[in-house]
Parts: C-alpha cells; structure tokens; sequence
C-alpha cells in the first residue's frame, strides 16, 4: 500500500506542477499584453510602471514563473488589481466558506442518502422506494438557482427563521454562523442526496444478488448484519467515487449559492474576479482550487486502499 | 466681485447667510451603470451642478405603503445611535476620488466618510458646503473659493486651501477624471483658506462641476499614499460624518460615527455599514427578513414590488418624479466610426426600425417617460426634435439602399450579462432582423464594457447616462475634443463629431444670458438626434426602500438649514439620517 500511495503522491507532485505552469501562462495567452487588458482604461504611465513592476513584466517569462513561484512558497499570490486586496487574503477569508459549505451540505447528504438506500435497496420497487426515487429524481432536476429563491421565500422572507443572504464566520460566532449556512448548504445538498441516493441503492441491490449475500442467508445470518456487514463495503466503490467527482467539484463551484445568499467564498470570488478581468486573484484561487481538488483525489485513492486493497495491487 | 447665476426658476444671488449662490459645469456622476450594475470599472466622474428645470420639485417622490407608511424625510425628532445596515448593487473599487471609479455606489459610500466642496440644493442651486463661499469675477473665468474654517480630517490634519490644491493636482493628472478638469488653467492659494481657480475661458457654472467626483476632498497623507500605492487607495482619510471602520470588498464596508465632525451634533447614526447584494431579488428578500435596514435598485420591478401591498411596511423612494435637471436615460449607443453605423442612413434605419414603446414594455416595471433627446418636454432645454417614430416599412427602405450599395449590413448589439439586458437587445434584435439587417449579441460583463465604451469597441450597445442638474456636466460625452480613433481612450464614446454640437455645447457653457443658454441646449438636443448616435428608449429609474425605522435618509441640509437635494439619482447623504426607536 505504502508503494501504490507514495506513486500516487507523486503523480500528485507533478500534476501540481503542470497546472501552476498552465495558470501561470493564463495571463501570458490572453491576446495582447496583459497589462493592456489588465489597465483597460486606467492605462497611464504610473499605472503601467506600477503594474509592469508588480508582474514583473519586462523580464524573461521563465525568470516572471521563478519569481511567481517563489512568491507563492512564501504566501505572496499578488494583490487584486481591481481593489488591491491580498490574493492571499481573498482565499484565506474564501475558503473556510466553501469548506463549511461542503462539510455541511456533504454530511447532510450521505445522513439522508445513505439510511434512505440502506432501507429501500431491501425492498425496491415497493411503495417506499418508488417515493425516494422519485423525490430524488426530483431533487435532481432542481437546480440550487431553483431551490435557493424558494427557500429564502418560506424560510427567510415568510417564517423569518433564517437570514435570507449574509455570513458570519465560525470563529467570530459559531451559533450564528451555523445559522447563516443552513439556507445556502440545504440549497447545494439536494442534487448530492439525489445523485449518492441513486447509486448507492442501485449498488446495494446489485450487491444484494451476489452469492456471497446468498450464501450469507443460506447461512441464517440477519438482513441487518448482512447488509451492514456483507453489503455495505462492496457497495459504496461507486458512491465513493461519485463523491470523490462531486466535493471536487463542489470547490469554488459553489459560486451560484454564494452569488444568491451573498457570502464570499472561493466560487463567488473567483466568478467575480473572472468577469473583472482581475488576472491574478483568478490565478491564485484557480491554483488552490486546482490543487485542493488534486489532494481530495488522493485522499479520495487513500480511502479506496482501505475500503478495497485490490486497488493497491499492480 | 460675488456673481453668481440662476437657471431658470431659481433665484440670483446669495442664500441667506450671504454665502455666493453659483452655477455649473463638469462631469457626469452616475453615468454608465449599465443595467443591472455591477461595480466594477464604472467610469463616474461627477455629477449635479445647476438648477436646470424649474418645473422639478423639490424633493423626491416618496410613496407610502399600504399600511400608512409615512415618507422618510425626517418627520419627528432625530434620536441618536443606532446601527444603519444599506444592502447596495455592487462593490467600489476604491476610495480615492482621482483613481477610482465610482458609481452610485461610490458616492454613497464618499458621502459617509468624505464631504463635497460644493452640493446641489433642493431647489437646484449650487451652494458650498466644505467652501464657505464661491465667487467669480465679472468675466467668469476666475473663481475664488473660501473654505470653512476649522475643519478637521479623520487623521486630525486641517483642512486647508493647499490640501483642496494638492487634491486638485491629483485629479488633473488622472487619466478620465483629468478631462473635468481640462478648463482650469491654474489653480493658486494665496492663503490657508482661499483658493484661486483661473479657467481657460469664460464658465458661469463651474462651481457645480465641484459637486461631482472631482469635488470631493481626501486628507494629504491619502494622496501621499494612494498615488505611490494602490493599497494607499483602501483607506479613506476625509472629513465626513464617519471615519472608516472596515472594509471587507464584496462583503460590507462598515464606518463609525465622527467624533470630531465638523457639523457639531451630526451625524445621528452610530454606525453605518454597506453590504453588497448583487441579486435584485435577494436584497429585496433581505430586506423584508430584517437582515438590511435598506436597499438600492436600478431594478424597474423593485417600484412595482413595493408600491401598494407589497410596500407594507417600507418606505419607497424613486426618481419617476422630483428628478433635478435631467433624468438618466437608457438608450441604444451607436458608433460613429465602424461600418456600418457610421453611415447616417443606418442610424436612421436603426431608430425606425426600433419600436420604442415594445422596448419599454420588455424592460417592465412601473411607466417611465420615453425618451426622444437628452431632455424631457418638461425641461426648458427641451425641444420636439422629431425623434424616428417606428417606421418598418421606411428602415426596410434605407437598408435596402445601403444594402445596394455594400451588402447587408450586419450589426452586433451588445449587452451586459444581465437578464433584463438580455431580453431587451434580443427584443431590439428581432425588430432589427425584421427590416432587413443581420443582428448577433454580445454579452460582455460589466467591468469591461466600460473599457469597450472609452476604447470605442462596438456597432451598437446598451446604456444609461445623462442625469445632471446641468446640462453642461454632459459636454465631455459629446465634444469634439474628446474624441479619439477606435482603441484610444476617448470620452465621446460614440465618436460623434459634430462640430455645431460643439458650438452649442460651448455656448451654453459660456453664456451669461439664459434665453441664449436655452436655444443653445435646445439646439444641442436637436443635434444629438439629428446624429442619431444615441437610440433614446426611456427615463432610467432609481430607486431606494427602507423599512419604517429608517428616518431622514432623502433629507440633508447644509450647514445653514438650506434643504439639500435629498435622493439624487440614487445616491443618498448619511449625515442626518437617522433611526426610530
């Protein structure tokens, strides 16, 4: 295992790599030069000198990658060209925001997803599970878009139990952090129980026919300790791997949420910096994301070698 | 000598204090928040300035609830304290008035910690608020300043005449904001509290430029700092009702009361602090959860939303009446310079082909005036210039001539990505489509159609702009001086040279006499429609909505208890509002 988890780290190393170059050379294959579609209409001489220094533009572009590189091994992402603000800050005050969003959203989806296939996948096609599917196909046609302005409808706007947009850090007030992310992670949390739902059931039917389950309760074992047993771990390789895509993908790709409930994460500044053409908060927010999503694979592969060994064979 | 001049409706003179009553010129305040307004690179450099209309009121219209909610305008006594949450459109890119570009968003957030040299009264006049007094000589084009003495920044240094000039010399050498200024040859300080403006030529109106972007007044140590560093730019040193507290950009700006304000007493509020909201519908929905005491729009649909029962509880105030001047306009920009709209017969075809009332109807929202030129016929500058009614059959006519002579014209028509935007070009598109020409839409983001507008960068796009006290604030948009080829940074967008434009603008800036400034601004009106570089849709709608507890937010006064223009074009004055208890 150690072997099959050190070549992956690896491949993780040099996958890390490659990007930082691609989104280095982002701004460099942007036609013309960047300090033109940077400056737009603000390009005098000062701003230009200024901006020169700062990309250190003048100098040659394997030497402008050194010194990127270099800065970013000392926390240095550069600074918002729109508002000046510390790349590095926009991602320190981001992130936790997309963390807590997948935390929450993410354990509330396997709570729901996973009771409801366990007890559905025993007796499929009955009335109990014809109800899930088609909630969950429901779900799955609801986009955050949808279901964010319904809720805040009800639940803000009409009960006034939840604040319909705003955010207040963890550590600044758990309580009313809480309070704030409920909306927005209920709102991300739908399409994940409708997908992990789905596959885990049709896994767990799947598995449920095997001869080991059959030999299980030739056996006299109890439906409960076959399916928790027996069942379960070879059932949740594709739920693993759906989750693995689906929190990878949940990473700065919260941004209609965010944009909707008015908090600041990753997805809402990267979005925002994107359409102002603001370069370099766009490539630092798109190196973390890019290297977040590649650890969450490892760690995903990490998981696989515990929950399936076979996998570390070669 | 103390002259001072009027528009029409509007007395000569002093005000009752005998601080100098004066005029205009400048720069336009709130003008490209395109649709849907996302702060971003919004070019805004000034604004109000004359008494223009003598037919607006006074103040703002204010419309009740259903419930009985009563305007805001400072009814009962102020209490002080209180903490006032404003979700607004969008995020400013800064503070500093040289460097950055504020929207409607800016100037609320420079009317809390910065002051103006000079303001627009409710009745339209221009009258000083940091100067005490503003006087020219008998030739207008040399204008002396006092300032009040005694004022303080928020980092305790004094406000001083060399400051205002040190402030002056910033701005200048901006590269937009140095435009407005392009008529002022010096600028002397001959003491601590008097400065000396000498312009290149004859301006009875100056003064109202000094109400505008240009206008306001940062501390020295800010503009040491804001012009060797951008991070110099966050951190606003001014001399307002509120000092600077927090600012965490896209999330709140937050600032405290004063302590040392210069207007002893003021402001009421312990606390003000500003969210951005970008979704219409989201801070609507904010705002009746309780998370925000008020909110912004440019959304039509916010006034339907709040007006009648949906209103309960809430104080709706929007410029469909009480506008100072000219209201803000959207319209249709055509460019001067690219095939095929720089041929007239193609703007004429474009304006027939373009059923006005259709447009009006896709954009929703409560009736707004339709527009036919810069001013409305209740304007004196107002002039009927025989504006294109929609003609299919004659812009099918015009294009197919240009169509014999250089093939189907083809245009692109862009938008921001804004969903109203949107249905509106694609509703434009069709009717275009119809007479005859080949029409595909470009959805660009906000941030950079402003650069698409200075650099010249398109056929045809949506827009809104123009609402000044003065029509004068509007010249650089249409002069001959400022335009430039295609890729150059140049402030008459279109790119429309029109050389008796420009004489009627110069006119009306330099004449003393108001019948002469009359027919020169109707004549500009006639001119612009005669280019027909501007598609005229409809009167621009701002609105502002506040819960009951939220008091004097479209009421201010200056320092002598002369009414302020309380809600212009959007933009509010914190200082004396103040919360119920």
């Amino acid at each position: 295992m150690a072997r099959y988890l050190l070549r992956r780290f690896l491949q993780l190393v040099v996958v890390t790599f490659i990007i930082s170059v691609l989104i280095f050379l982002l701004v460099h294959l942007l036609p013309g030069n960047p300090a033109d579609v940077i400056l737009g209409s603000s390009d005098t001489p000062h701003n230009r000198a200024i901006l020169d220094a700062q990309l250190g533009l003048n100098k040659p572009l394997i030497q402008q990658y050194g010194t990127w590189l270099t800065a970013l091994f000392h926390g240095n992402f550069g600074q918002s060209y729109l508002n000046h603000e510390s790349v590095t800050h926009i991602i320190a005050t981001g992130y936790p925001i997309d963390l807590e969003l997948i935390v929450i959203s993410q354990v509330i989806a396997f709570a729901v997803a996973i009771p409801l296939a366990l007890v559905t996948s025993r007796r499929p096609n009955r009335a109990v599970d014809n109800v899930a599917t088609t909630a969950t196909f429901g779900m799955l046609a609801l986009p955050p878009f949808v279901i964010a302005p319904i809720m805040v409808a009800v639940f803000a706007v009409g009960l006034h139990w939840f604040p319909a947009t705003g955010y207040v850090p963890l550590t600044q007030n758990p309580g009313t952090n809480l309070h704030d992310m409920i909306l927005p992670s209920l709102a991300i949390t739908a399409g994940s129980i409708a997908v992990y739902y789905r596959l885990f059931r049709s896994d767990l039917i799947s598995t449920l026919q095997e001869d080991f389950v059959t030999m299980a309760r030739s056996k006299g074992l109890s439906p409960r300790w076959i399916m928790w047993r027996h069942a379960f771990r070879p059932s949740s390789f594709s739920l693993l791997a759906a989750a693995g895509v689906n929190i990878g993908a949940l990473i700065a790709g919260t941004f209609i949420v965010e944009y909707l409930f008015a908090i600041n994460g990753l997805g809402f500044e990267l979005v925002t910096a994107v359409q102002q053409r603001d370069y370099l908060v766009v490539q630092g927010i798109t190196l973390v994301v890019a290297v977040a999503y590649v650890v969450l694979q490892f760690i995903i592969d990490f998981i696989f070698t515990i929950v399936d060994p076979r996998v570390t064979r070669e | 000598m103390a002259e001072s001049v009027a528009g029409p409706g509007r007395a000569r003179g002093k005000d009752s204090k005998g601080e100098a009553v004066t005029s205009t010129n400048g720069f336009n305040r709130r003008t490209f928040l395109t649709r849907g307004a996302a702060a971003g690179g919004v070019v805004v450099l000034g604004a109000a300035g004359l008494s223009a209309c003598s037919s607006s009121s006074s103040s703002p219209s204010t419309t009740a609830g259903s419930t009985g909610t009563k305007p805001s305008s400072g009814s009962g006594t102020p209490v002080r304290g209180g903490s006032l949450t404003v979700g607004t459109i969008a995020e400013i890119d800064g503070f500093f008035p040289a460097t950055n570009h504020w929207d409607t968003n800016g100037f609320l957030y420079a009317n809390t910690v910065y002051d103006p040299l000079m303001a627009v009264a409710a009745d339209g006049t221009i009258k000083g608020y940091l100067a005490q007094s503003m006087t020219s000589n008998a030739t207008y084009d040399v204008w002396t300043m006092t300032l009040r003495p005694g004022i303080k920044f928020s980092d305790g240094s004094d406000l001083t005449s060399a400051v205002v000039k040190a402030n002056f010399t910033v701005l200048a050498d901006s590269a937009l904001a140095g435009k407005a200024l392009a008529q002022v040859a010096s600028v002397a300080t001959p003491d601590d509290m008097t400065l000396v403006y000498t312009l290149t030529g004859p301006n009875p109106t100056f003064p109202s430029g000094l109400t505008t972007q240009v206008g306001y007044v940062v501390g020295e140590a800010m503009i040491q700092k804001a012009a060797s560093n951008y991070a110099g730019t966050l951190v606003p040193v001014g001399t307002g009702p509120f000092v600077y507290s927090e600012w965490q950009p896209n999330d709140h700006f937050t600032a405290t009361r004063n302590p040392n304000y210069w207007r002893g007493g003021l402001p009421y509020l312990d606390q003000i602090t500003f969210k951005p909201i970008p979704d219409t519908t989201q801070r609507e929905a904010t705002l009746r959860s309780g998370g925000v005491d008020m909110i912004e729009s440019v959304d039509p649909n916010t006034i339907t939303n709040f007006e009648g029962s949906g209103g309960s509880g809430f104080q709706l105030v929007d410029t469909r009446t009480g506008v100072i001047g000219q209201p803000t306009f959207s319209f249709i920009m055509l460019n001067n310079l690219l095939p095929p709209t720089n041929d007239l017969g193609i703007r004429q075809a474009l304006a027939k082909g373009m059923d006005q009332a259709e447009v009006q109807k896709v954009l929703g929202g409560p009736p707004a005036k339709p527009a036919t030129g810069v001013f409305l016929p209740d304007s004196p500058y107002y002039s009927d210039t025989h504006y294109p009614t929609y003609d299919p059959a004659g812009a099918t006519s015009l294009v197919k001539a240009y169509k014999a002579r250089h093939g189907t014209p083809s245009i692109n028509l862009m938008t921001i990505a804004d969903p109203l935007a949107i249905k509106e070009v694609q509703a434009v598109q069709q009717m275009w489509e119809q007479v005859g020409f080949q029409v595909s839409i470009t959805e660009v983001e906000q941030a950079t159609i402003i650069d698409d507008f200075v650099l010249g960068n398109f056929h045809a796009v949506t827009s809104y702009q123009f609402g000044e006290v003065n029509p004068d604030l509007n010249y650089v948009w249409w002069s001959t001086t400022t335009i430039s080829p295609i890729g150059q940074i140049g402030l008459n967008f279109t790119r429309m040279n029109d050389p008796l434009l420009e004489k009627a603008m110069l006119t009306g800036r330099h004449t003393t006499d108001e019948s002469t400034r009359v027919t020169a601004y109707q004549t500009v009106n006639e001119r612009l429609v005669k280019n027909l570089n501007y598609l005229w849709i409809e009167q621009y709608l701002f609105s502002e909505v506040a819960s009951q507890r939220v008091q004097g937010f479209d009421h201010w006064t200056f320092p002598d208890g002369t009414p302020g223009y309380g809600f212009d074009e959007g933009i509010f004055v914190p200082t004396q509002t103040w919360l119920a208890q």
